[in-house]
């Protein structure tokens, strides 16, 4: 039995909400990080779905471009963290607040 | 032709760039030497073209589209015809004299490269104003050589008096670009096109004589006027003397303030078809050649009383393409190069003499010091004052003939004209006598040099140029652009060309009796001509009145812009803006709180707004907008 | 097939509700790592099979290896989002149920439309999943493939900038 598009696009537009929710309440960088990386994934899963049942291959190439993008943010992001860290600044983003006017 | 014509234009440009560019690295010898080699090799472009301009060949070729728009199309074309090939020829001609001559004479001056350079852009501007095929490029040559006038007025930049007289002429000579421009403007608002082939051929749909015509070729006039040094706007070129002598050889005498002539014979299909402006045209003229003539007897510095005097040929030429006379016209201007670029550089040398005195009354014995520059300078007065058979004798003949064969106003100029030319016999002559000297008027114990000769050298081609200019053949080389000249018949040729002769050897008689025979006389006379002589020697009080009318109140406003209005209303306005700003940036900068996570809340926030809102006036909301 | 994207369906948001509620980071990277997994699964039913294989071997294999060594490393101690009193937490909550609202409004509304392309799963199998999205990603993708190559290069080189970096 055919599963309907909808489940998996209500299922991407959760995974995607609990992510921003997440971005917006937590403060340590890292799982601000993960959240990010959460989101992420529930836009490629929304990539995945509307690929398939749309017979197009747009979603899957976007998709796993998003992947990439991904994993060069993640790499940059880390390396931030780590020099944020030896800074010996407390881990977290609320008080990585230097741009404040 | 086509590829002589541009580098006619590029070789002084190329000078210039050199000078510009490298002028410091370069010595002192070689900057002059490129200065002039340019134009030198200008020069032999210019005579190539002439070959081929002497065999009927007329050229009017673009080059590319400077721009495009519309309607609007400016194409870089230039026009090669016999007045501008005489043009180019007189400017080449002449400029290569005065640089050569500028070797010697700026040699010990410190910034002889930059002199160098602004005297070839100066030729490469003129060149582009006489060889340019429409009104745009036409008056980027009119602006340039107004540039180049007021760098080399105030070349010596420490002089208090240059730098003034500078300022002056640019904005009397701006006055004259914004006549042009207006001009340009009026005749592309009715005839749609501003190249010169077109308009001239389109100048015909406009009715005769009509307000459109008429106010196309006053505002050509007020160009013409502001850079030709006639009245009004005259005041400039008496004081444009500060600059360098070399400098006002060529642009105060020679060329430049030639080019209102150039411009009103090149349009001389406009003037005829606006017998009143070229009535005016005709009047300005006459007026000036007077004028200026009269306070030309009454001036002390040897070069002022010069610039007076070129007022006044230049009063000629106005005169003569004013009555429709232009080849006569075009022929003053040609001889008038020679002798009066003669004239300057010899007068140079002659201050050069005296250690930079201008005034007539300390100089003297210069046959035995300054012989080479004695006898030149005697050929340029008498060229200029008519001496039969020199070239002035030639030119100024025809246009006082042309003005007096004519009805009307035109006919009292030719009377103006005449008498001008008496006193141009007269001014220049005391000017001869007082500068040059009759030995026995006064002993001068200074030792006097003659200048090196590569300033006398120039000025003796010159000389033989100013004598033998006559026999050129100018009118008939510019029948092709203005058409047959009227011939009186002899008979009236025979006593107009006396009755000139009669009139400047009044002016000879005069200025030998009162100056070299019976000094006593000129005392006796100034203080029976009391007050008129004092205006004239004021200059008819026409600088004190442009002071009251428009420097002063000019200034007054100026004064109330910036101390009333410039602070309370410009910068109270700027300032409450910035003030307005900058208390709500004190409420609006608390958003900026540096948080990622509140930046994440915002944007977030607008993300839904900004989708929300779109899908809500698509209708993809289940609640729709209308 | 139903019971299973059930099962995952749930799995997944149980998951991503454990990245976000779970106080140690390291139990956060857990659950990232069985979203991802899930994920994965669920790529696998959508006849994903190049994204399947991407996504444990970029995300589950290297992302979060790296996440679970920076954590290792820097050992970071009990975060303290929920603080007692702070409501700041709220507004996250309340943005987050409206962008879901939204979204469920705008899907109920429009569902899922657009024009079909050619590549059904029938076409896909006869040359093979990772053949097609290749030859798509090297013709008509070729561009934007190359700009992200320059990104992955950019990162790299920011990384090790980065890491080379003397704490001042």
């Amino acid at each position: 039995m055919q599963i309907p598009a909808y489940s998996f696009l209500l299922l991407s537009g959760g995974i995607f909400t609990l992510g921003a929710i997440g971005f917006l309440i937590r403060r340590n960088p890292l799982v601000i990080f993960m959240c990010i990386e959460l989101m992420l994934n529930a836009v490629n899963l929304a990539f995945a779905a509307i690929s398939r049942y749309l017979n197009s291959l747009d979603g899957v190439v976007f998709a796993f471009l998003v992947i990439t993008v991904a994993a060069a943010e993640v790499v940059v992001g880390i390396a931030i963290i780590v020099q944020v860290y030896r800074a010996g600044r407390d881990m977290d983003v609320d008080e990585l607040d230097l741009m404040k006017q | 032709m086509s590829t002589l014509a541009p580098l006619v234009l590029l070789t002084p440009l190329a000078g210039f760039l050199i000078n510009a560019l490298f002028g410091r690295m370069l010595p002192r010898r070689v900057s002059g030497w490129v200065g002039a080699g340019s134009i030198g090799l200008s020069l032999v472009f210019a005579l190539a073209i002439l070959v081929q301009v002497i065999g009927g060949e007329h050229m009017d070729q673009t080059y590319f589209t400077w721009w495009s728009s519309g309607l609007f199309d400016v194409p870089f074309n230039l026009y090669v015809d016999p007045l501008s090939t005489l043009m180019i020829l007189v400017i080449t001609v002449v400029g290569f004299l005065i640089h050569v001559y500028s070797i010697g004479y700026m040699a010990a001056d410190r910034g002889i490269s930059r002199f160098f350079a602004y005297m070839n852009l100066f030729v490469f501007a003129m060149l582009l104003l006489v060889l340019s095929g429409n009104f745009i490029w036409l008056v980027v040559g009119w602006a340039g050589v107004g540039l180049c006038s007021y760098l080399l007025i105030g070349f010596w930049y420490d002089r208090p008096a240059a730098v003034l007289a500078a300022r002056k002429a640019f904005v009397m000579n701006v006055i004259g670009d914004v006549g042009m421009v207006f001009a340009a403007f009026v005749i592309f608002l009715n005839l749609n096109v501003l190249d010169f082939g077109s308009v001239f051929s389109r100048v015909h749909q406009l009715p005769k004589g009509g307000t459109v015509i008429n106010v196309i070729c006053l505002l050509l006039l007020v160009g013409a006027v502001a850079k030709s040094a006639q009245l009004p706007l005259h005041t400039w070129l008496p004081d444009a003397m500060e600059g360098p002598t070399p400098v006002s050889a060529l642009i105060h005498a020679a060329t430049m303030v030639t080019a209102g002539v150039y411009l009103v014979a090149r349009m001389h299909l406009l003037y005829d078809w606006a017998p009143q402006a070229a009535t005016v045209v005709a009047v300005i003229g006459g007026v000036t050649a007077l004028f200026a003539a009269t306070i030309g007897m009454t001036q002390v510095d040897i070069k002022r009383v010069l610039a007076y005097s070129t007022m006044s040929q230049i009063g000629y030429m106005f005169l003569a393409v004013g009555i429709g006379a232009y080849a006569a016209g075009m022929f003053h201007f040609m001889t008038h190069a020679f002798f009066k670029a003669l004239l300057f550089m010899a007068a140079g040398n002659v201050v050069h003499a005296f250690h930079d005195d201008q005034d007539i009354r300390h100089m003297g014995q210069l046959r035995r010091g300054l012989p080479v520059t004695f006898w030149t300078f005697l050929i340029g007065t008498l060229s200029i004052s008519g001496f039969p058979l020199l070239a002035g004798f030639f030119s100024k003949d025809e246009i006082i003939r042309a003005a007096l064969s004519a009805a009307g106003i035109e006919f009292v100029m030719g009377l103006a004209a005449l008498l001008t030319a008496g006193l141009t016999a007269f001014y220049m002559f005391r000017l001869f006598i007082i500068a040059f000297g009759w030995e026995w008027l006064r002993d001068d114990p200074r030792h006097l040099h003659e200048a090196p000769p590569i300033q006398t050298i120039p000025i003796i081609i010159l000389a033989a140029g100013a004598a033998l200019g006559g026999y050129f053949p100018v009118a008939n080389f510019l029948e092709p652009v203005f058409g047959h000249a009227v011939d009186i018949g002899t008979g009236a040729f025979i006593a107009l060309a006396l009755l000139t002769l009669v009139a400047a050897g009044v002016g000879f008689a005069l200025a030998y009796l009162v100056y070299a025979r019976r000094p006593e006389l000129a005392v006796a006379w100034r203080a029976r001509l009391g007050p008129i002589a004092t205006l004239v020697e004021h200059k008819y009080y026409i600088d004190e009145l442009y002071d009251r009318v428009i420097v002063r109140p000019g200034f007054a406003l100026a004064r109330f812009l910036n101390n009333v209005f410039e602070p309370r209303v410009i910068d109270g306005t700027v300032n409450g803006v910035a003030d307005f700003f900058l208390l709500e940036s004190r409420e609006w900068r608390l958003i900026q709180t540096g948080r990622v996570r509140s930046y994440g809340l915002w944007t977030l926030g607008g993300a839904i707004g900004i989708v929300g809102l779109i899908a809500w006036t698509l209708g993809y909301l289940p609640f729709r907008s209308g | 097939m139903v019971v299973a994207f059930a099962i995952l369906a749930a799995w997944e948001l149980v998951t991503a509700a454990g990245v976000v509620a779970f106080r140690r980071p390291i139990y956060n990277a857990l659950s990232l790592v069985a979203n991802m997994l899930g994920l994965a699964v669920l790529f696998l039913m959508l006849n994903a099979q190049f994204l399947f294989a991407a996504q444990i071997i970029v995300y589950a294999g290297a992302v979060m290896v790296l996440f679970v060594f920076i954590i290792a490393l820097l050992n970071p101690g009990v975060d303290l989002t929920l603080q007692r009193g702070s409501t700041e937490w709220l507004y996250g909550i309340v943005m987050g149920v409206l962008f879901a609202a939204l979204f469920g409004a705008l899907l109920y509304n429009r569902g899922l439309t657009g024009r079909t392309g050619p590549f059904t799963p029938e076409a896909i199998s006869t040359t093979g999943n990772v053949q097609t999205i290749g030859a798509a990603l090297y013709t008509r993708f070729l561009f934007p493939v190359e700009v992200t190559s320059i990104l992955l290069l950019m990162a790299a080189v920011g990384a090790v900038y980065l890491a080379m970096r003397k704490a001042e």
